[in-house]
């Protein structure tokens, strides 16, 4: 299996003022394709920092970050939007649906930006991913008449719309309760194993994170290791909550 | 890429009902654009109406005088007295090389002036009346011929006067109780005693003339309705102003036939202010009544005219004389079926009228009374004596017949240019105090008489009539009495056979002409025509200045010009508010949804979506307040157009250039109000789009606050 991410000796820092605020000291990994991978590590270790790079939302400091074969320094801000539209799903902790959009029109918003679908394809597309993450009879709602959890789902086909290689989720259920939360993770993971869609999340939740093939500690901007997919493997001291 | 814009306008359709600020920009722009076309629909209707009105009156498209003239040209006068213009050198020249201007149709010369009309009292015109009366009575009786019918007349004519002896006694019985004071002095009080005596009149016939002497010279002067009438006219070449000028219809009589000297008057003065103030009384009070849709009963203006015709019948008393005072008192008391004896008590009851016999006892005076009298100081036909103050200050005075009365389409009611009438140009010419070829030929006598050489134009007035010039002065060393001889001519030259005498065209264009009308065939090439003529004056050194109908209007001209300005400043007004509220407004709406900015960003969406995205929501938002506030203004200018707007009042019907105005709206004004809404939507949005435009997609993965 090819690499997807590749990520060699990142650093990252912000600047607050003059105070420079290092956020990634130094961070070296690979994702492959197919992958369902959790970065667990404790608040302020640079976890969201980190999906920025890869999502290429946000540029490194220094160091090398590649998506889908591509050195994301060398693209301009067109290229790398085009990039996350094509390449990359995002799934975000507030869910961030877009309020005034009903359910079918937020998962059919990927797909207007690409413009390459004609309406019929769209909405066949739209409705099997509704259907797939389980809310097809919700597709003229208003995510504000939905559940967290419903919200998320929607999300979730959102980000998966595209049929990019890869879906990027920042904390996907922090703001959900638990079960919710492991149902979320539940159906990120089938469609991994149903589509092949390579998943980076980050979490706190260790319940969460024992669904991932893998595990990378981070702490303090620094990769701590990796740690083998074992379901209920005991959780390092720094990741814990 | 269509679904790309359908998303677009889907976001902001639905952004735009999410927000109640929205709302209010809505309101405001809809506002904004109904007054933008409805005002400018009705401005361009009212333009379009008096632009109609001006050119086709008197001012023609374009207006050249001299530019040598220290003031400014205003056709329809302007705030003061009339300007003055120094005159056109060479006329026919002018007009013959403007006339090869492209577009030119015809060139009128014209000449401003104002005048004096004298016209008699009533006491003068009745005692004139009585001495021809008498003159007639006894020249038939010196030869024998039958003189009952004419005794008769003397009889009524006497009648007459001693009527208005009667009602000069009672208005100084009236004065002397009211003010006790020298009102009638005791002279006059005399005379009034004298003559109301019953033994001067049995008298009178003994000796007829020393008796109307008495009368004309002490009874006459009571009596102040005598009349110096001013008056504005304009002087030009009748039968070419006929031909050029569309708007101007005769209303009684007839045009001045070709080469005449004649007078018209405008209708509206002599309405206003020749007419039987009674007659004018009680037209008034029917236009309110059944043009305005006002009542008697609810109109203070009304009532005041009720009031004022119940008491002030001394007008028409001192107008009949015996014989029409009993005719009158007959037919009256028939109408009233009343049986009075006193004229003025019955007339009184005549006048005393209210919403439900006003009609009844309109007719019944214009039926049964005004032919008994004379409902006009001058009548059509008449012989005017108009004098005028020359421009080195000599009075001038000319006979000019009037043919009769005109009106401007659509300026009917306007007392700005109501009161201007027309005259021939010779007869300008007389009062104003250049020389006309009659005068020429007059001075050339003169000349010839005295010796004296030739006089420039400039002296020639002051020598003709000044009387202390170098004419006269030399005039002393010849031996023939020239003062008499100059009073003869000019007798002479007043009489029937000037008035009578048909001028040839060139005689008529061969003289002074203070400005000129030019008349355009395509009213849309006035800027090149203007622009033409100002390089040819310059070229051929004519010395005009040249101005578009709108700046030699003066004052008419100006008034749309400035409601337009009052208009726009409005309009911009309410369009700078509205910027200023909706770039606040997307200000905020940006600023609240930065996360989800940053989301369609993070998602994929690039830069320039998130501008067209906010640009099209104001778009969206003008479009669709915009159209709606169009449309309720196209639907009121459609109601406007299908019923027209009746004037209101005498301003009014003058903006409106007649009594209904129809106002219509052009593809323009519409077009006009939506490119307005094109710039507001996009001035107020650029820096909010830009923001909104900057917002990173990193945004998105912040958690929400
Ligand atoms: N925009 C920023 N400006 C300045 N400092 C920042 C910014 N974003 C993150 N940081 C800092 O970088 C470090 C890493 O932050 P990051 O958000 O990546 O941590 P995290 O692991 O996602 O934490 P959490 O679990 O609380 O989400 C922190 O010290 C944080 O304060
Ligand atoms: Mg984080």
């Amino acid at each position: 299996m090819g690499s997807i991410v590749s990520i060699d000796n990142v650093v990252k820092e912000y600047h607050l003022g003059k105070v420079i605020v290092p956020a990634l000291r130094g961070v070296s990994l690979e994702v492959h394709e197919g992958e369902f991978i959790s970065i667990a590590g404790p608040s302020g270790s640079g976890k969201t920092t980190l999906l920025n790079l890869i999502g290429c939302v946000d540029t490194a400091t220094s160091g090398k970050v590649e998506v889908a074969g591509r050195d994301t320094a060398t693209l301009t801000e067109r290229q790398r939007t085009s990039l996350r539209l094509d390449t990359i799903g995002f799934i975000f902790q507030s869910f961030n649906l877009v309020a005034v959009l009903s359910v079918f029109q937020n998962v059919e918003f990927p797909l207007l930006l690409q413009g390459r679908l004609k309406a019929a394809d769209r909405k066949a597309q739209v409705m099997s991913l509704l259907d797939q993450v389980g809310l097809s009879s919700h597709a003229k709602h208003r995510p504000s008449e939905l559940s967290g959890g419903q919200r998320q789902r929607v999300a979730v086909a959102r980000a998966l719309v595209t049929e990019p290689k890869l879906v990027l989720a920042d904390e996907p259920t922090a703001n959900l309760d638990s079960a919710t939360g492991q149902n979320i993770i539940d159906l990120m993971k089938a469609l991994n194993q149903r589509r092949g869609t390579t998943f980076i999340f980050s979490t706190h939740d260790a319940k969460v994170m024992s669904h991932a093939n893998a595990i990378w500690q981070l702490a303090d901007g620094k990769i701590l290791g990796k740690s083998g997919p074992v379901a209920g493997a005991p959780i390092p001291a720094e990741a814990r909550p | 890429m269509i679904g790309h814009w359908v998303v677009l306008v889907q976001i902001a359709f639905r952004n735009l009902f999410s927000s109640f600020i929205n709302l209010v920009i809505g309101v405001i722009i809809a506002v904004g654009t109904m007054l933008v076309v409805v005002g400018g629909a009705m401005l361009d209707s009212l333009d379009t109406a008096m632009s109609r009105s001006i050119t086709g009156s008197l001012a023609g498209h374009i207006q050249v005088y001299s530019a040598a003239s220290k003031d400014e040209l205003a056709i329809y006068g302007g705030m003061t007295d009339d300007p003055s213009l120094a005159a056109v050198d060479d006329f026919p020249k002018v007009k013959r090389l403007l006339l090869g201007v492209p577009h030119v149709k015809t060139v009128v010369p014209m000449g401003i002036n104002g005048a004096l009309l004298m016209s008699g009292n009533t006491v003068d015109l009745t005692l004139a009346k009585l001495r021809g009366a008498v003159k007639a009575r006894d020249a038939a009786t010196a030869s024998g011929a039958p003189a009952a019918d004419l005794a008769e007349q003397v009889d009524s004519q006497k009648a007459h006067i001693r009527q208005i002896v009667k009602v000069l006694v009672e208005d100084a019985a009236k004065a002397s109780v009211l003010a006790d004071s020298h009102a009638v002095d005791d002279e006059a009080k005399q005379a009034l005693a004298t003559v109301s005596t019953e033994p001067f009149w049995e008298g009178f016939d003994r000796d007829p003339y020393s008796a109307l002497e008495l009368l004309e010279n002490k009874i006459a002067p009571l009596v102040s309705d005598a009349d110096m009438l001013y008056v504005r006219y304009v002087g030009t070449d009748l039968d070419a102003y006929q031909r050029a000028f569309d708007r101007m219809q005769v209303v009684d009589g007839q045009p001045v036939p070709a080469g005449r000297r004649g007078f018209l008057f405008p209708k509206f003065q002599y309405e206003e202010q020749l007419k039987l103030k009674t007659a004018r009384r009680l037209d008034r009070i029917k236009e309110g009544l059944t043009e305005s849709g006002k009542t008697i009963a609810g109109d203070s203006e009304l009532q005041r005219f009720v009031r004022e015709n119940q008491a002030q019948t001394r007008e028409i008393v001192l107008q009949l004389d015996g014989l029409k005072t009993r005719t009158a008192l007959a037919r009256l008391n028939a109408a009233l079926h009343s049986n009075e004896t006193d004229l003025p008590t019955l007339l009184t009851r005549l006048f005393t009228t209210d919403d439900q016999n006003f009609m009844d006892r309109y007719r019944i005076f214009y039926e049964q009374l005004a032919p008994l009298l004379e409902l006009y100081r001058v009548r059509i036909g008449d012989m005017l004596t108009v004098k005028a103050f020359t421009r080195s200050g000599y009075v001038q005075s000319v006979n000019v017949k009037v043919y009769g009365t005109f009106e401007f389409k659509g300026l009917e009611k306007s007392p700005l240019s109501g009161v201007t009438g027309l005259m021939d140009l010779m007869s300008f010419r007389d009062l104003y105090g250049y020389l006309s070829a009659d005068k020429r030929d007059e001075l050339r006598v003169l000349q010839a008489a005295s010796g004296a050489k030739a006089v420039a134009r400039e002296n020639a007035e002051a020598e003709l009539f000044g009387g202390g010039g170098p004419v006269v002065a030399e005039a002393k060393e010849g031996s023939i009495d020239e003062k008499a001889q100059l009073s003869g001519l000019k007798k002479a030259k007043k009489s029937e056979d000037l008035v009578a005498r048909i001028y040839t065209p060139g005689e008529i264009e061969d003289g002074v002409v203070l400005n000129a009308a030019v008349v355009l065939d395509d009213p849309k090439a006035l800027p090149q025509a203007i622009k033409a003529i100002s390089e040819l004056s310059a070229k051929e050194h004519l010395g005009l200045k040249v101005e578009s109908w709108q700046q030699a209007s003066g004052l008419l001209g100006e008034f749309v010009l400035a409601a337009k300005g009052i208009l726009y400043f409005a309009v911009t007004i309410i369009f700078v508010v509205a910027v200023v509220v909706i770039n606040n407004a997307m200000m905020m709406a940006t600023l609240q949804r930065t996360q989800t900015l940053g989301t369609m960003r993070a998602i994929g969406a690039q830069r320039s979506f998130i501008v067209s995205m906010v640009l099209l929501e104001t778009l969206v938002l003008g479009l669709l307040f915009g159209s709606a506030g169009a449309a309720a203004g196209a639907a009121v200018m459609a109601k406007l157009h299908a019923t027209g707007i009746g004037a209101w009042s005498d301003a009014v019907y003058f903006f409106f250039s007649g009594p209904r105005i129809y106002p219509s709206l052009g593809a323009g004004n519409v077009v006009a109000a939506f490119l307005i809404i094109l710039v507001v939507s996009v001035v107020s949005t650029l820096y909010p789009a830009l923001i909104a435009m900057r917002v990173s997609p990193v945004t998105a993965m912040q958690a929400e606050e």
